[in-house]
């Protein structure tokens, strides 16, 4: 199967960012549905689509949509996870810099079946020409009266606003990202069972529909050719419908976003992708630095999909898909994932605070040439006490690695600990040590 | 981890700054597009990281001491809350008055296996600077960063509000070329279009 276009179809046309050009290519046909369809049909037409959240957890969207209160008691609000942080994903970015029309629909479309009148977008602070982009999608659709009071007549109102975040990879996580837009230190909290869902008490503790940039950017197309026509694409895989956008990149000789439908084998995504570079295929981190890697074998027998990933011990995470050739250390890179999470972790939890320093002290030690018997089980050890002891997934996301790295490569830990020194021999190599 | 963040000394962020013996130095359009932010939030601290944009500007791209306690006394937050919050975040100047451009260095997976620590050592080698350090004439400022997910453009690096990568020698060069001749400073530029960003165009 080749490229799926439903999303990407006219990224990059520049007309896809005026409210002209978008009405022209068949914008607006989803929202201008779904004002004359009751509120719970458009809930059920993406619970048919089967949509799920395309930010790496992959939740069923429909409940969080469902979850709201049907009667209005106080506000309600809809909440945009553009925060995209996930080493080697930039999927969120091509999509807010070339289709921020179908965010600022998608969002009003929610906002409409969770009876929401306000929507706020938190978008990374370095994104700067996705929040311009977005920003005149929003005043050019309050100027068409697409946005504001009385929507096109309809008599739902809805504001939209944008919220810039400030350098922060936590905040990608969505209780922090909430923090974060009350005012706070971006620092999750905790979660159900403990703590109510965001659908019962999110920002301000107010009812939140909270969901990531391209699950937003499904709805438009969801509404206006059918639950039924989506949920068709992707049909051969166990639970996982519609279409996926990968952001292929590392050793490959066209990277780039790539969206495919569920169902894609890893190869033929790698094979869009222009093929591995600079030598053969070593291994594949297929959704996001967080996501366990795999090797060449499970990359060929790997098919896209949220329960079929699972079959080669992977997920499809956020989609940041990073191959890598046979002249990259796995070591080296396991370092340089242990030194993002210890720095990118807020300090809340101390599994997490403490573990991922530690983590990169281990490896530094061994990088260094002063790896010791024993060092393998002691990363383990520390990783596996990371893994599940913090409030949010973050901890998690260090821990995997590292795990993977070990199940899937022992004899390249072995070797360096050993020897003092990488069985990959390479230019790189040289540069990438610390 | 090697490199250690230069933290500033205690002279540069004097504690909490009297309300008194603040000097506000908002403008006028700043004051407008803040009170343009309150109207977007129930409370007046979900205000506090736009404030703290408008104020990165109006303070010259450094969040001194005074400038976080403006931001305290014009949303009647508490300092420490204030200063909590900014020295949270990695994009506010709190550590250290940053120079007139920002070099940001994405370090991270795809950019590292594709060779940006060759990129940082020609930094060195031409600017004289590493992570967290100014050059002497305060030209420029040199910071190795997480992910800026540009992936597909790596070894990539942030200037100001754009991106260029994925970069080389050459790429560098004229890039340094440029800045050197480029008389606004890109750090306040970046915090201006960060607060218009959030501004809608119909705001007073």
């Amino acid at each position: 199967m080749g490229e799926c276009k439903v999303l990407l179809e006219h990224a990059g046309n520049p007309k896809y960012t005026s409210l002209e050009g978008y009405l022209s290519l068949g914008g607006y046909a989803g929202l201008n549905k779904a004002l004359g369809m009751e509120k719970q049909a458009v809930i059920d037409e993406v619970k048919t689509s089967g949509l799920r959240g395309r930010g790496g957890a992959g939740f069923p969207t429909w409940i969080k949509w469902n979850g709201l209160p049907k009667e209005r008691r106080g506000p309600q609000y809809v909440l945009c996870n553009a925060d995209e942080g996930e080493p080697g994903t930039f999927k969120d970015k091509q999509l807010l810099e070339q289709c921020p029309f179908l965010l600022v629909e998608g969002m009003t479309i929610a906002g409409y079946a969770t009876n929401s009148d306000k929507g706020y977008i938190y978008i990374r602070a370095e994104f700067l020409d996705g929040a311009r982009a977005v920003r005149a999608a929003i005043d050019q659709a309050y100027a068409k009266g697409y946005l504001g009071k009385n929507i096109r007549g309809s008599g739902f109102d809805f504001d939209l606003y944008i919220h810039m975040g400030a350098g922060s990879y936590e905040c990608g996580e969505e209780t922090a990202l909430m923090s974060s837009l009350m005012g706070e230190r971006g620092m999750p909290r905790l979660k159900f069972p403990h703590a109510p869902l965001p659908v019962v008490s999110g920002i301000w503790d107010s009812p939140t529909v909270i969901n990531n940039v391209e699950t937003y950017s499904c709805a438009p197309f969801i509404i206006s050719r059918g639950g039924e026509w989506y949920a068709s694409m992707g049909a051969t895989t166990k639970n996982s419908r519609g279409t996926k956008i990968f952001s292929v990149c590392g050793h490959v000789n066209k990277p780039g976003n790539y969206e495919i439908e569920f169902g894609t084998t890893l190869k033929e995504l790698l094979e869009l992708a222009g093929g591995i570079k600079g030598g053969a295929l070593k291994f594949c981190v297929p959704g996001g630095s967080s996501v366990p890697m795999i090797n060449a074998d499970s990359v060929n027998q790997a098919v896209i999909g949220y329960e079929e990933m699972s079959e080669v011990k992977s997920m499809v995470g956020s989609g940041g898909c990073m191959f890598f050739n046979e002249h990259t250390c796995v070591v080296t890179y396991i370092w340089r994932t242990a030194v993002f999470y210890a720095n990118e972790s807020c300090g809340k939890c101390t599994p997490c605070r403490e573990g991922t320093k530690w983590l990169v002290q281990i490896l530094e030690r061994i990088l260094a040439g002063g790896g010791k018997e024993g060092d393998a089980e002691l990363l383990k050890d520390v990783a596996s006490q990371i893994d599940g002891r913090s409030f949010c997934p973050l901890g998690d996301a260090a821990a995997w690695p590292p795990l993977a790295a070990l199940r899937v490569f022992p004899e390249e830990f072995d070797y360096f600990i050993k020897h003092g020194k990488s069985m990959v021999q390479s230019d790189a190599q040289l540069v990438m040590a610390p | 981890m090697s490199d250690v963040i230069q933290i500033g000394s205690p002279t540069d962020r004097p504690r909490a700054p009297r309300v008194e013996d603040l000097t506000l130095k908002f403008s006028d359009a700043a004051v407008a597009e803040l009170e343009e932010l309150k109207t977007h939030y129930p409370d007046l601290k979900s205000c506090i990281l736009p404030t703290l944009w408008i104020a990165q500007r109006e303070y010259e791209g450094f969040l001194s001491g005074e400038a976080i306690a403006e931001v305290a006394h014009r949303l009647n937050r508490a300092f420490a809350e204030v200063e909590g919050v900014a020295t949270f975040y990695t994009m506010y100047n709190t550590a250290h008055k940053p120079g007139k451009h920002k070099l940001e260095l994405c370090t991270c997976l795809s950019c590292h296996v594709c060779g940006t620590y060759r990129i940082r050592d020609l930094i060195k080698q031409k600017l004289g600077i590493g992570h967290g350090e100014t050059t002497p004439d305060g030209m420029f400022t040199m910071e190795e960063v997480e992910c800026l997910n540009a992936c597909d453009r790596a070894p990539v690096m942030q200037v100001g509000d754009s991106y260029y990568g994925p970069m080389d020698e050459a790429g560098l060069d004229a890039l340094l070329e440029k800045l050197r001749k480029t008389p606004e400073s890109t750090v306040i530029q970046m915090a201006d279009a960060i607060v218009k960003a959030q501004i809608p165009a119909g705001a007073k």
